[in-house]
């Protein structure tokens, strides 16, 4: 079973440890580039098509503080990938060390069942769901910061606040009516 | 369980190495200020009190369905905020009272820092002083400004109703006269008529009498002028 377990490796002092689930590895790749760019704290960041990781970097590995998905609205394939990657994250992630993020939400062929679906996901699971725009610099420079507040939280470097308690504070929530049909 | 047997041999690792900063082989070489160890220290107490939670989540197992579990969750949070706050503003005043105390005993000990302290806090009375001194004139001023202001709405409102007296006085004026004109009016007209009668009378009488007495007025002209004018008028109204 390669279930990715959050306490199964000590944690490292003064670093933040992300993970980057990306079925088109695009966006990604702009995260890690903006991600490591904080000086504070040494941000590693990991980058992967889809869960389970690679047995062979199981021992160099370090500990994950925080998973993203990132989840491209307007392919089908990409939400389908994440939600088969979910299976192979240990329950213990849950609580806070997982986050959504998803890109082209203001696209006019996202189909809105989708975007509906993705809110219902992260709702279910009690994890934040984030909004981000990709094409510009200052769009991917807004989704870094956000992650990294997030992140930071996860890794404990935020003194009186646990991934737990935040995730209570940031998890999605699904408004009462999404079942009935908007004014399109 | 091999989960909570893996985390408990975590905590109790994480422990020790947080505990013995100098053990760990990639920090043994720089120096690192205390600031950032008090951070790194705080952070591993971080990690330790989740997966000590983890522990405690894996203890405590019962079993209930999800929705429960939904409907119970809020309860839960409120009760967790309700705690958290006062606990939150406790150690936001323990912060304060310990700087407050640092502060003070820097001031005692005299050194190059207390000096440095002290003049900042004179700059800073000085300061206040001076903002104290702007308020005061800018409330003054603004003051004035107030008084000014309402003295100008005052003669707005006297100069609205000056000219509204002045627009009916005219309108009255007007319609005044044109009531008593016309009162003159009527009566001169009366007079007019009733003269106009009297002569048009008077000349048909005048007319009937020259034209009974068979007089030739053409010859005359003194007959022929009064005959004459007696044309002007109408025969009958």
């Amino acid at each position: 079973m390669s279930l990715l377990k959050p306490f199964s490796k000590l944690p490292g002092l003064n670093t933040a440890n992300i993970l980057l689930v990306e079925s088109e590895e695009q966006f990604q790749q702009s995260l890690a580039d903006g991600l490591v760019e904080e000086t504070a704290v040494t941000v590693n960041v990991r980058l992967a098509k889809s869960l389970p990781l690679p047995k062979e970097n199981e021992e160099s590995r370090p500990r994950i503080d925080l998973v993203v998905f990132i989840i491209n609205l307007t392919s089908e394939l990409s939400f389908q990938s994440a939600e088969a990657s979910l299976k192979y994250l240990d329950p213990g992630y849950f609580l806070g060390k997982v986050c959504f993020m998803v890109t082209n939400a203001r696209n006019a062929s996202v189909p809105t069942e989708r975007l509906d679906a993705v809110r219902k996901l992260a709702a279910a699971l009690h994890c934040p769901l984030l909004f981000a725009e990709d094409q510009t610099p200052d769009g991917v420079t807004n989704a870094t910061k956000r992650l990294l507040s997030i992140l930071k939280v996860s890794a404990g470097l935020v003194p009186m606040a646990t991934a737990l308690y935040l995730s209570s504070l940031t998890s999605c929530t699904v408004p009462p009516d999404i079942d009935q049909p908007s004014f399109d | 369980m091999d989960l909570s047997d893996g985390v408990g041999n975590l905590h109790l690792m994480v422990e020790a190495a947080a505990l013995n900063p100098a053990a760990d082989s990639s920090n043994a070489q720089k120096d690192i200020p205390p600031a950032d160890m008090l951070r790194m220290n705080q952070q591993m107490s971080n990690q330790c009190f989740e997966m000590a939670v983890q522990l405690q989540a894996g203890k405590s197992k019962r079993s209930c369905s999800t929705s429960q579990a939904d409907r119970d969750l809020p309860d839960y949070v409120k009760e967790l905020e309700r705690v958290k706050t006062p606990n939150f503003n406790s150690t936001l005043i323990l912060h304060r009272m310990q700087m407050w105390h640092a502060i003070g005993e820097t001031l005692k000990r005299n050194d190059s820092e207390a000096v440095a302290l002290k003049a900042g806090n004179d700059l800073c009375m000085a300061l206040c002083s001076q903002i104290k001194l702007v308020q005061q004139e800018s409330k003054v001023l603004q003051d004035e400004i107030t008084e000014v202001q309402k003295k100008r709405l005052e003669m707005k409102r006297l100069i609205h109703e000056n000219m509204k007296e002045m627009e009916d006085l005219k309108s009255k004026k007007e319609h005044g006269d044109t009531e008593k004109y016309k009162a003159a009016l009527e009566k001169g007209q009366g007079n007019l008529e009733k003269y106009r009668k009297m002569s048009v009378m008077t000349q048909n009488v005048l007319r009937g009498i020259i034209l009974a007495c068979k007089i030739n007025w053409m010859d005359d002209p003194k007959l022929r002028d009064i005959v004459m004018t007696l044309e002007d008028l109408p025969f009958s109204d």
